[in-house]
């Protein structure tokens, strides 16, 4: 094997890192339990280097093993993984902050109570940028199941901090709503 | 009237992110996220929201144990002493 194979795969890890712990820290909902997740990702990963396909989209490989690593540790504490749905929904009283625009600490605290599948998908979706079916690869499920996810999270988060999210463009939204809507 | 979202980024490492005011948004879905049905696009309050939430835990920074341990992976395999040695 040469060095520059290695050293290129290490650079590629490395440049993965910062989303790593973004996707990390959205899933564990703690900066320590992130890091964690991020270092023994990072371990796998360079593990299972072999079994990398050079030219393939790394960031979601390494995405797989992250959240592979973290539903793998879930189970090992015996925590629940998934929240039952209307439960934390009911507890929570997220009130949006005048016109309608949310802060985002509301925000912030509406993605925790999703349930975590939900959560996963639209920020894979949303944030990290991945198509539907990279998400459905890195999540082991169908393209089907990450966008019905993605819809049910985005529908829960409107709810929750009470936008209508669907083509809001500022103050022309709003007048055209109260226009009658009749604008295309 | 626009909507400015402008959020600082800051940025330590060499990923891109797009931070881009969103001063064109009435032209709609000019990203990638058009194939997205728009749902979670820049016009949409969840989608810049989204992305603003996890943009700033992109642009956090990086401790570096992870470099380090990158490179005592990398140097640990440069010498073959256990297991396997890769071709």
């Amino acid at each position: 094997m040469t060095m520059s194979e290695g050293s290129t795969f290490r650079q590629d890890l490395l440049a993965a890192i910062p989303s790593l712990r973004a996707f990390a820290m959205s899933l564990a909902q703690n900066a320590d339990k992130a890091d964690d997740l991020v270092q023994e990702t990072l371990v796998k990963a360079w593990d299972k280097q072999a079994s990398f396909q050079p030219g393939t989209n790394l960031k979601a490989w390494v995405f797989t093993i992250l959240r592979n690593e973290f539903y793998s540790q879930m189970r090992k504490r015996g925590r629940e993984v998934q929240d039952s749905d209307g439960l934390i929904t009911a507890r929570l009283a997220v009130h949006p902050s005048q016109q309608g625009k949310m802060d985002l600490d509301d925000f912030r605290a509406a993605l925790e109570t999703l349930p975590g599948d939900q959560r996963e998908a639209i920020i894979l979706i949303g944030a990290s940028g991945f198509s539907y079916e990279e998400a459905a690869e890195i999540c082991g499920c169908a393209v089907g199941t990450i966008k019905s996810r993605v819809s049910r999270a985005r529908s829960r988060l409107q709810e929750m901090l009470a936008v209508s999210g669907e083509a809001d463009y500022g103050p022309d939204a709003i007048a055209t709503q109260v226009l009658g809507s009749n604008a295309a | 009237m626009r909507v400015i979202t402008g959020y600082m980024v800051r940025r330590n490492r060499g990923e891109e992110i797009s931070m881009k005011p969103h001063l064109t948004a009435a032209a709609g879905g000019q990203k990638k996220s058009e194939n997205q049905g728009d749902a979670l696009g820049v016009n949409s309050e969840i989608g810049r929201k989204l992305k603003q939430y996890y943009d700033e835990l992109v642009s956090e920074d990086v401790p570096d144990r992870f470099a380090d341990l990158l490179r005592q992976l990398e140097r640990s395999e440069n010498q073959p002493s256990t297991a396997e040695s890769g071709e």
